[in-house]
């Protein structure tokens, strides 16, 4: 009935100088790219994807971006989480050679899934990037597992992207499918990248219920909900959609454009 | 759907034909065209945008909406992107289908109703509800304005001066006299009544953190816990009404959405159902409605008879 918990965090970890992962045994089964409506009781409630699930023990990692995601990640152990969830459409992992693709802290749901796909018989590549080397969350957890593990920050070497970096990859290996998540200029920019391989993209959107009632994360001009009939999108679904890459909309609804996107009709 | 078009779900409202009585309400998706035109493929047979104001609201900070065992408290804050941005969405989910809209307008007084309808009416809607009843945001504008039966008035007498379109007035069961204020809504030229609002606000708390779930603390009650109440408000207010009653509150199924048409409603809000049960829930009302006419034997929705007035007082 209720779908709503409060817990204590059992244990914190930093990753870097601005996220943290904290950690709750919140009894439930959380699948990779689904998410966890996530309040601190002090105001704000958002959408966290999870990043480590192991024996009911769940990791949410949270990149610092606002007042709110700055207060939570500064939560220490034993502090009160309320949480909702899971919530939405996750990942299909698949057993063949799979690419993913992650941008900022958009890698977190990609490290549940990296595991699930191993676990499925999968063959895993990754590419993480950020703007800085220390926005790259969770490298020490890629390393440890049996795969094949890229990474780059725009501000070294040759600055490549993510979507730089995973074109080379594709390069020199194609994959039977590519899964990505991050901010939404990065998978426009990598879907003309992908040709004609299959994908499934995770969205972010702004979120007020994430039971789909709400209506502030809907596309056009289906008008499909992140919140439901995502975050995790199949390639179909995405090419229906005339709002990806171009804009989203804000606490009021109202439009807001992408960098580079022109107001269209 | 495929069955028999003798027994069909087309209802008359206002001068248009809808392919189904069943409304998605204000403040339930209605965000932009996409959502608009979602609700329409799901089921609905007419769609409301959120509740417009002159500027735009970005509604009130989460957690926002929460559930018990009755149903569900929200207090979203009545987040809109404003009048003008609100009107170029329904602009282009017209283009797109065709399909009447109901355009819901939120104010607190009678010049900036005046306003949103002059606006409204030239824009593509078909259809304009006055919110007059929205129960959140009284630490912000006080005591809803459907609690006064001259408030009311004044403000529907003020937008039909301005308004092409037919003007429904969306009231709040937190008043005493219903029927009165319906009655006062209608002499004042509202061509429809819109029944009923959250009731409410209430309140949860968590017990753990000793703080109310929802950050705004209080919120309006929607789900199932409201059905007999809004049936009875239909019910009593319908019967003295000449103008038609779009009935809400808790309609989960196609027996509660009979009910409320039994009541007296021409047509029926579907909005928390589709959190507890799925946005499938419009198509299994739809279906619910219209094995109910076949087997009684009803051809149309406006065949369902309505419940006789009993001896109130």
């Amino acid at each position: 009935m209720n779908d709503r918990i409060t817990v204590r965090i059992a244990d914190t970890r930093p990753e870097g100088p601005k996220a943290t992962t904290l950690y709750v045994d919140a009894g439930m089964e959380v699948l990779p790219g689904q998410f966890l409506m996530v309040a601190d009781f002090a105001g704000g409630e958002k959408p966290f994807s999870v990043s480590e699930a192991e024996g009911g023990r769940l990791g949410i990692t949270v990149r610092e971006y606002g007042p709110f995601s700055r207060r939570l990640r500064s939560m220490e152990k034993g502090g009160l989480l309320s949480l909702r969830g899971p919530y939405g459409r996750p990942f299909t992992p698949r057993p063949g050679d799979c690419l993913l693709v992650g941008g900022g802290s958009g890698i977190a749901p990609l490290h549940l899934l990296a595991r699930a796909i191993l676990a499925a018989g999968g063959r895993v590549t990754v590419v993480s990037g950020a703007r800085t080397r220390d926005e790259i969350l969770l490298g020490d957890r890629f390393r440890r597992l049996p795969l094949d593990y890229h990474e780059t920050a725009e501000d070294e070497g040759e600055g490549l992207t993510a979507v730089d970096l995973a074109a080379r990859v594709m390069e020199r290996k194609r994959p039977d499918f590519v899964y990505a998540a991050g901010p939404e200029g990065m998978l426009a920019a990598l879907r003309p990248r992908l040709g004609d391989l299959d994908y499934q993209f995770s969205l972010e959107r702004y979120m007020k219920c994430g039971v789909g009632i709400c209506g502030s994360c809907t596309c056009d001009p289906t008008g499909i909900r992140i919140c439901v009939e995502g975050p995790v999108l199949d390639r179909d679904r995405i090419e229906e959609l005339e709002d990806f890459g171009r804009y989203k909309r804000d606490a009021s609804g109202a439009r807001v454009y992408f960098p580079g996107a022109l107001p269209g009709a | 759907m495929n069955h028999s078009p003798n027994h069909s779900l087309r209802t008359e409202f206002l001068g248009q034909s809808l392919p189904s009585p069943l409304v998605l309400p204000s403040g339930i998706l209605g965000m932009s065209h996409g959502s608009l035109r979602y609700a329409l493929e799901k089921g609905y047979g007419l769609v409301t945008t959120k509740s417009l104001s002159l500027s735009p609201r970005e509604g009130h900070e989460g957690p926002v909406v929460a559930r018990f065992a009755g149903g569900v408290l929200n207090s979203l804050g009545l987040c809109n992107p404003g009048i003008d941005e609100g009107l170029r969405e329904v602009a282009r989910f017209v283009e797109a289908t065709g399909a009447p809209v109901l355009v819901s307008l939120f104010a607190v007084n009678r010049p900036d109703f005046v306003e949103l309808a002059r606006r409204a009416c030239d824009g593509a809607g078909s259809f304009i509800e006055l919110n007059l009843s929205c129960p959140n945001v009284m630490d912000e504008f006080g005591v809803p304005l459907a609690a006064s039966r001259d408030l009311v008035a004044d403000i529907v007498e003020g937008v039909k001066k301005v308004c092409r379109l037919p003007v429904v007035a969306k009231l709040s069961p937190n008043a005493l006299d219903l029927p009165s204020i319906a009655l006062a809504a209608q002499e004042a030229g509202a061509d429809g009544v819109t029944l009923i609002n959250t009731l409410g606000p209430g309140l949860l708390i968590d017990t753990t953190a000793r703080k109310p779930v929802l950050h705004p603390r209080f919120g309006g009650i929607s789900g199932p816990a409201i059905l007999p109440l809004a049936l009875k408000i239909v019910h009593e207010c319908s019967g003295v009404l000449k103008v038609p009653v779009i009935g809400m509150g808790g309609v989960s199924t196609g027996d509660d959405a009979v009910q409320m048409l039994m009541a007296g409603a021409s047509l029926v809000g579907v909005g928390t159902a589709v959190w507890l049960s799925g946005i499938g829930v419009v198509d299994e009302i739809n279906l619910g409605i219209r094995e109910y006419l076949e087997r009684e034997g009803i051809p149309s929705v406006a065949g369902i008879p309505k419940l006789e007035t009993g001896h109130e007082r």
